[in-house]
């Protein structure tokens, strides 16, 4: 007997490998995914933005002023005066639009204690809105010379590293 | 007896065999496809990159005291080697004015000047270089529209801005910067001199940042209130100022062990009475003198790097009387006292750069 059993299909075949190669290739081609190696750029370029920011405030304007903002706003523990000119700084760009840069700011210093001597502490500085660890933030520091008392030692020069949390709004 | 149950079809294995080959086929592409992605977007932003920390981070090549890029005229071009708006090497993200006007001035060309000092590399790369002043309200560019995808990196900087020092009525008053009302001191010609003390302003202050450096930054003197100056006459109105002429001297050490004034050349462009247009001494004044130093060579010319300078103004009254004059006391210093000098200023600013 003769019947269709066993026989090759061969146009609906091609067909549907062809249709399941081209579905493939154009999902593919058209999904742009997102890897480490992107992220890494964004982050780069935040990282810059936030160590030039805390550069600059922490230049004096000219030789007549003696400490820079960011000494000044440590010492006093201005922290509205840091988020008003860290915002101005990051959040500038040319084009009608700001740039939409968050962040969170803290300084950390050593203290002695009677159980150790290489004891640290921190002081929480300023923020544009709280840092719920779901942001994809970056951390800048920068070094800063403040004559200011902190924990138990007396009035003396002593560095304090400014830490700030740094990230983009969606 | 024969049954077919259990066996593959021929279908199968043929549709099977092509899905197999057509999976194994993308699979293939997809290092490909994402390698393609990504390149272009690294490459545009470590571009970026590049040209921004050349532009903050670097004073240009060539960038000596005496032979700086920014004071290349355009027959020059070809001399400069990387353009550079860093005030120096130690100054990170401080810009110098003078190094960003030329920068952004329409002499150049886009792309090829910048291609070739600034961006680098043989690809043919589009950019958009911009300069945000917020304090002045400015934002100032060169390069093309900027399209969506494009490599880019932002940078935070201060302009360091130029010195200048203004001489008013209540200076003169204080300093005595006029002959005394008495009968022995009318006469019609008075010379009034600045001091530029080259040695001092480039050792008591380092930084560059806060420096006074006449050679290589802008200075503006503005003597204003002349009329307040002419004390024995009934009228000062009445008076006719002529400013004769502004000479530079510069001091020297002659062979005998003294110093001695030499004449360099004569300042032809003052300003008058608030013209931003320069004229050519002799010149009638009613009240106000401006000089402003803001061409590269004037100073340095002079390699009075080490040594002092000193511009006189001439002044002729039409008759004689009481004017600003210290020739018999000091000349004005043109120094780091803010009672004297409005300092160089650091004002922020960002530059952008745009890569495609």
């Amino acid at each position: 007997m003769v019947n269709d059993g066993g026989q090759l299909y061969t146009i609906e075949g091609v067909s549907a490998g062809l249709i399941m190669l081209l579905t493939a290739y154009f999902v593919l081609n058209s999904t742009s995914i997102y890897t480490p190696g992107d992220s890494h750029i964004n982050d780069m370029q935040l990282e810059v933005l936030g160590y030039d920011a805390l550069l600059m405030m922490n230049t004096p304007a000219n030789n007549t002023m003696v400490k820079s903002p960011l000494q000044e706003i440590v010492e006093q523990d201005d922290g509205q005066r840091f988020k008003t000119m860290f915002m101005n700084l990051t959040n500038n760009k040319t084009g009608s639009t700001t740039d939409r840069l968050q962040f969170s700011a803290n300084y950390t210093y050593r203290i002695q204690t009677a159980s150790t001597q290489n004891a640290t502490a921190s002081a929480f500085l300023s923020s544009s809105r709280p840092y719920t660890e779901g942001e994809h933030a970056v951390r800048v520091t920068k070094w800063v010379i403040v004559d200011k008392q902190l924990g138990s030692s007396p009035v003396h020069n002593r560095a304090v590293l400014v830490e700030v949390l740094l990230w983009r709004d969606a | 007896m024969t049954q077919d149950s259990g066996n593959l079809s021929i279908d199968f294995l043929v549709g099977f065999t092509i899905f197999i080959l057509a999976f194994i086929g993308v699979a293939t592409m997809i290092p490909g496809i994402l390698i393609d992605l990504n390149a272009h977007g690294v490459d545009y932003d470590a571009v970026a990159y590049r040209s921004g920390v050349i532009l903050v981070e670097d004073p240009g090549e060539p960038s000596s005291d005496l032979n700086s890029w920014e004071t290349f005229n355009d027959m020059q071009k070809p001399n400069i080697t990387r353009f550079g708006l860093a005030l120096s090497r130690d100054t990170p993200n401080i810009l110098s004015q003078e190094k960003v006007d030329r920068f952004f001035c329409t002499t150049f060309v886009y792309p090829d000047d910048y291609h070739q000092k600034v961006i680098f590399g043989d690809y043919p790369y589009q950019f958009n270089i911009s300069l945000l002043d917020p304090d002045n309200n400015l934002t100032r560019s060169v390069g093309d529209i900027i399209p969506p995808n494009h490599g880019y990196i932002r940078r935070l900087v201060k302009i360091k801005g130029p010195s200048n020092a203004t001489i008013g009525a209540s200076y003169i008053e204080a300093h005595h910067y006029y002959y005394d009302n008495s009968p022995s001191d009318n006469v019609s010609t008075h010379v009034f001199s600045i001091l530029l003390n080259n040695t001092y302003l480039l050792n008591a202050v380092k930084d560059p940042s806060y420096q006074i450096n006449p050679q290589k930054e802008q200075i503006m003197i503005n003597i204003t209130d002349l009329r307040s100056t002419i004390k024995n006459q009934a009228n000062p109105q009445l008076i006719n100022i002529t400013l004769a002429k502004v000479e530079v001297y510069r001091r020297d050490l002659n062979p005998l062990g003294t110093y001695q004034l030499d004449l360099m050349r004569t300042f032809d462009t003052p300003r008058i009475d608030g013209n931003s247009t320069p004229q050519l001494p002799p010149v009638s004044v009613k009240d106000n003198v401006t000089l402003l130093f803001n061409d590269p060579h004037f100073i340095s010319q002079f390699r009075a790097q080490d040594t002092s300078l000193y511009i006189n103004l001439t002044f002729n009254l039409d008759q004689p009387g009481t004017f600003l004059n210290n020739s018999f006391s000091s000349p004005f210093n043109y120094d780091y006292s803010s009672a004297n000098v409005t300092q160089p200023s650091l004002r922020n600013a960002a530059v952008e750069v745009s890569v495609w």
